[in-house]
């Protein structure tokens, strides 16, 4: 594979750097560190990375058989307006996971495990700069209703968690438990997204995903590993790590992760635009099977563990056992394995919008039984948080009657901030040479 | 993404292969290092992922080769391949799956710019030597060299 690096010009890129300093502090620990927890790996790279030699030929929807377009204005009005949208979204979640990922990074108790998740947000950084060299090497004015390049930039590079676009975006981490599962759970997503957009009929998008999913694979690796390990840990009796606490965590981050793939009714548009090559409920069929797989490896690096005599087959047979007959194998519950959280659990977005049901799919009928329901499968934490504060009133209006699910679903995520500001710069990220709020902020 | 396909098929390495490796690690040797496979997973999917392969047959891993290319190692600043390891569970040998990773593994070096493949084999495992022959490898002017550091050298040059 041949890839051609490109650096934004001066003025986007500083205000990128600009926006790390403020949002992922630990960079420059992450690049003076590089050596020794990724010896002989290529150095990081802050650049767009475009993969050459990529097929010229639109792969799907109506202009199937016909040349990518290569400019915004090769597309109808509508298409290129979809695809805006589609962009600002994936350049919102790039800088958003970062911002996430920050807050309780320090908190990680592995080295290790602590560096692979630096690794991932600067890759993140990266591919969010991917996003804003797509909004910024051609002209997308035709379809942005008068917003230029540089206020789009502006207005991603504003955005905090409380106000990005997809609500998986919008929560606060709670433990480090939270850096490894979202990982694991909704990086996976993106790879779907990544791979799906592959064949984008609008070229440099589909230039853009291959080295962004080269750089994934390694970031759902640094949520599977220490999955994997922690399950160990708590099958060997580990007070610190629990399945509880991981199974909470999951529960947190799977409906998320299913509604980051839209209603499960809708893509056809992508597909016909030729933008995806999946419509919706197909890519979450595919990611549910992929989940239940990554869980099912967990629970069976569990059992090994803790019955170290066992062979392949008889930690199969057990598992299988508990999963089937519910009960216990020599001391062993089947709710102390992980499972996956039945698609309909905790949604407030698609087709099972405000749905009431369990994470092994049982249905609740009252609204109060169900919070109460959520509160011992989420973590505390997250269940003191406003973002289930306003989940509640939501359901509980919906339950009522008094709130169509529609409705309901518009009042998510509720904005706990409108409109980020810069800490040093009241909204002004455009950086001079040795301005002072520059120095500042790098100080 | 999950395979429907019940026949064989080789596709690049991923997360959730760790599994089955460590399963067909442990058929091969009789040993449960599951540590080792993760990490070793870990290195190459951020060393050089879409290099490694694993070889599918009815929608369930059954075989894996591992490596990644390299450049400026050793004094050789060509980029080579380079394959680590391998391994094919043993109910599913003799179907041609090692040579199909090789040679995925092969076209995904070519792309990077490689000239070469390169492996380190101990000639007396005459079953993995035979194998790497059959793929067309074979003795290479570079020498594999080492020191036991446990025993005293017997001659100082």
């Amino acid at each position: 594979m041949k890839v051609e690096a490109i650096s934004l010009e001066k003025k986007y890129h500083g205000a990128v750097e600009h926006w790390q300093r403020h949002n992922f502090k630990d960079y420059e620990t992450l690049l003076d560190q590089w050596e020794k927890y990724f010896p002989t790996d290529e150095r990081f790279c802050l650049c767009a990375k475009l993969e050459l030699g990529t097929s010229d030929t639109i792969a799907i929807g109506e202009h199937k058989g016909e040349k990518k377009r290569l400019e915004p204005e090769q597309l109808s009005e509508e298409e290129a307006a979809h695809l805006l949208a589609i962009i600002k979204a994936q350049a919102s979640t790039e800088f958003g996971s970062i911002q996430q990922h920050a807050g309780t990074l320090e908190r990680a108790d592995d080295d290790q495990d602590r560096f692979w998740v630096l690794r991932v947000m600067a890759e993140e950084l990266r591919h969010g700069y991917q996003m804003l060299h797509l909004l910024l090497s051609k002209d997308w004015s035709h379809v942005s209703r008068g917003v230029s390049g540089e206020q789009m930039v502006e207005e991603i590079l504003s955005m905090q968690t409380g106000n990005h676009v997809l609500d998986a975006f919008n929560l606060d981490y709670d433990s480090f438990i939270d850096n490894i599962t979202f990982a694991a759970i909704v990086d996976r997503v993106g790879k779907y997204q990544l791979t799906m957009q592959r064949i984008c009929a609008y070229r440099p998008m589909a230039d853009s995903m291959p080295p962004m999913l080269r750089e994934e694979a390694f970031h759902l690796a640094a949520g599977v590993i220490p999955m994997r390990r922690w399950a160990q840990r708590a099958a060997q009796g580990d007070p610190f790590i629990t399945m509880t606490a991981i199974q909470h965590a999951i529960n947190k981050w799977v409906p998320r992760a299913l509604e980051m793939f839209g209603d499960e009714r809708g893509g056809e548009t992508n597909v016909k635009f030729g933008f995806k090559d999946l419509k919706n409920r197909e890519a979450q069929d595919q990611y549910i099977e992929e989940v239940q797989k990554m869980i099912r490896d967990i629970n069976l690096r569990f059992i090994r563990a803790r019955f170290p005599a066992y062979a392949p087959e008889q930690a199969d047979a057990a598992l299988a056992e508990l999963e089937r007959a519910r009960g216990t194998h020599h001391g062993v519950r089947r709710e102390d394995l992980l499972r996956t959280p039945d698609r309909r659990f905790f949604r407030r977005k698609g087709e099972p919008a405000f749905s009431m049901v369990g994470v092994d799919g049982e249905p609740f009928t009252d609204a109060e039984e169900y919070l109460r329901y959520l509160s011992r499968h989420l973590n505390e934490g997250y269940v003191a948080s406003r973002d289930m504060r306003n989940y509640a009133e939501a359901l509980r209006g919906v339950a009522a009657g008094t709130l169509a699910v529609k409705d309901a679903i518009m009042k998510m995520p509720k904005l706990k901030r409108v409109g980020g500001t810069c800490p040093c710069s009241k909204g002004v990220r455009w950086v001079m040479d040795g301005s002072a709020a520059d120095q500042a902020a790098s100080a | 993404m999950p395979g429907t396909e019940t026949g064989t098929r080789i596709r690049p390495l991923d997360e959730l292969d760790i599994d089955a490796i460590v399963r067909i690690d442990e058929r091969i040797s009789g040993i449960y290092r599951p540590e080792i496979w993760e990490q070793r997973v870990g290195f190459y999917l951020r060393r050089d992922p879409g290099a490694s392969q694993v070889a599918e047959a009815g929608g369930k891993v059954v075989g894996f080769m591992l490596g990644d290319l390299r450049a400026g190692e050793f004094g050789l600043e060509e980029p080579s391949g380079w394959i680590e390891r391998f391994g094919i569970d043993p109910d599913q040998r003799g179907k041609d799956l090692g040579r199909q990773m090789f040679a995925a593994m092969v076209a995904h070096f070519q792309a990077g710019g490689a000239r070469s493949v390169r492996t380190l084999v101990d000639r007396k495992d005459e079953g993995v030597a035979g194998f790497l022959r059959a793929l067309g490898l074979s003795p290479s002017p570079l020498e594999a060299l080492e020191m036991r550091l446990d025993a005293k050298p017997t001659e100082s040059r």
